[in-house]
């Protein structure tokens, strides 16, 4: 199974499968003689359709994956996810690609931080500070990069808002301006900047949820 | 802003989960009147559902306020739309 109905999707983060895997992302481990099999052309165009365009969403949550670890680098785990779904597209559905991709891209970024924190395994408590700026202790590596994922989450749904969404989103979340001060900017009544910021963040909230990243402080 | 009290309840009364539902995300952007901001606080403190709503939110709301990390290079998309081209083939 690759990418799963909505409803599945929620199915699954209610049964807590978190945010990490339950796309199932299929990551070609395969060599490279399985990729001469397939169809080339129709990979290509594939690749063409569904992942080109997402190249500056993943490079965006990318940063925010990678924002408080010190040696990894955003581009470099981009490159690597690309190339992982270039060697899987023949095996992508074609239904919602982004999360597909992030779903790689996230993947991706667990094995980088196994590897390249192979103590984390052993004692998640030693390199906590390190990794994430979080005070509770004895979490798994993938605990770790969901936690991460939670801002990219956030980014990505942002980045999916319609223009006039996302840009009371911007002016008040981002630049921290007043509601009057967005209302004049953009030359809407207050009252329409606050009925779209609610929209705003009920969608983002929505997405969240949707991800198995709800009100986590639920389970704390 | 003002909250808005509905009407059938006693001005005196404490706010309910309706009404500050009605205005939470308000409060939390910091532009709910301070006496009703305090009304609102008092609510989120006692009530589990909607201090996790307002939990929720209030995670939200420091995710995005967080500025692109330093590094953040816009070449590096072109690069990256370069180098997917060239997987591709094209």
């Amino acid at each position: 199974m690759i990418a799963k109905p909505r409803h599945q999707q929620r199915h699954s983060a209610a049964f807590g499968l978190g945010g990490v895997a339950h796309y199932a992302a299929p990551v070609a481990e395969s060599a490279p003689e399985g990729v001469e099999q397939r169809d080339e052309a129709v990979a290509k165009a594939r690749f063409d359709e569904y992942v080109l365009p997402e190249v500056d969403v993943m490079y965006r949550v990318a940063m925010s994956l990678t924002r408080n670890s010190a040696d990894a680098d955003a581009e470099d785990l981009v490159q690597d996810t690309l190339l992982r779904a270039f060697r899987a597209i023949d095996r992508f559905d074609g239904r919602y690609p982004r999360a597909w991709l992030l779903t790689i891209l996230r993947n991706a970024q667990i094995n980088r931080v196994r590897r390249k924190r192979p103590e984390l395994l052993r004692d998640p408590d030693a390199t906590m500070d390190r990794v994430a700026d979080t005070s509770d202790g004895g979490r798994t590596a993938e605990e770790l990069v969901v936690d991460m994922g939670f801002d990219a989450e956030v980014e990505s749904a942002f980045l999916d808002l319609s223009d006039k969404l996302r840009e009371v989103v911007q002016l008040v979340d981002i630049e921290g301006l007043s509601y009057q001060e967005t209302a004049d900017k953009i030359g809407v009544p207050v009252g329409t900047v606050m009925s779209r910021l609610h929209r705003a963040r009920k969608k983002i909230k929505k997405r969240l949820q949707a991800a198995g990243m709800g009100p986590r402080e639920a389970s704390t | 802003m003002r909250l808005k009290r509905q009407w059938w309840r006693p001005k005196t009364a404490e706010v309910n989960c309706h009404e500050v539902g009605r205005v939470l995300q308000v409060y939390l952007d910091g532009e709910l009147a301070d006496q009703d901001a305090g009304l609102v606080a008092a609510h989120l403190d006692d009530c589990r559902l909607c201090g996790l709503e307002s939990g929720a939110y209030e995670r939200v709301k420091a995710a995005l306020a967080q500025p692109m990390p330093e590094g953040a290079d816009p070449e590096a998309i072109e690069r990256l739309r370069l180098f997917g081209q060239g997987l591709a083939g094209d």
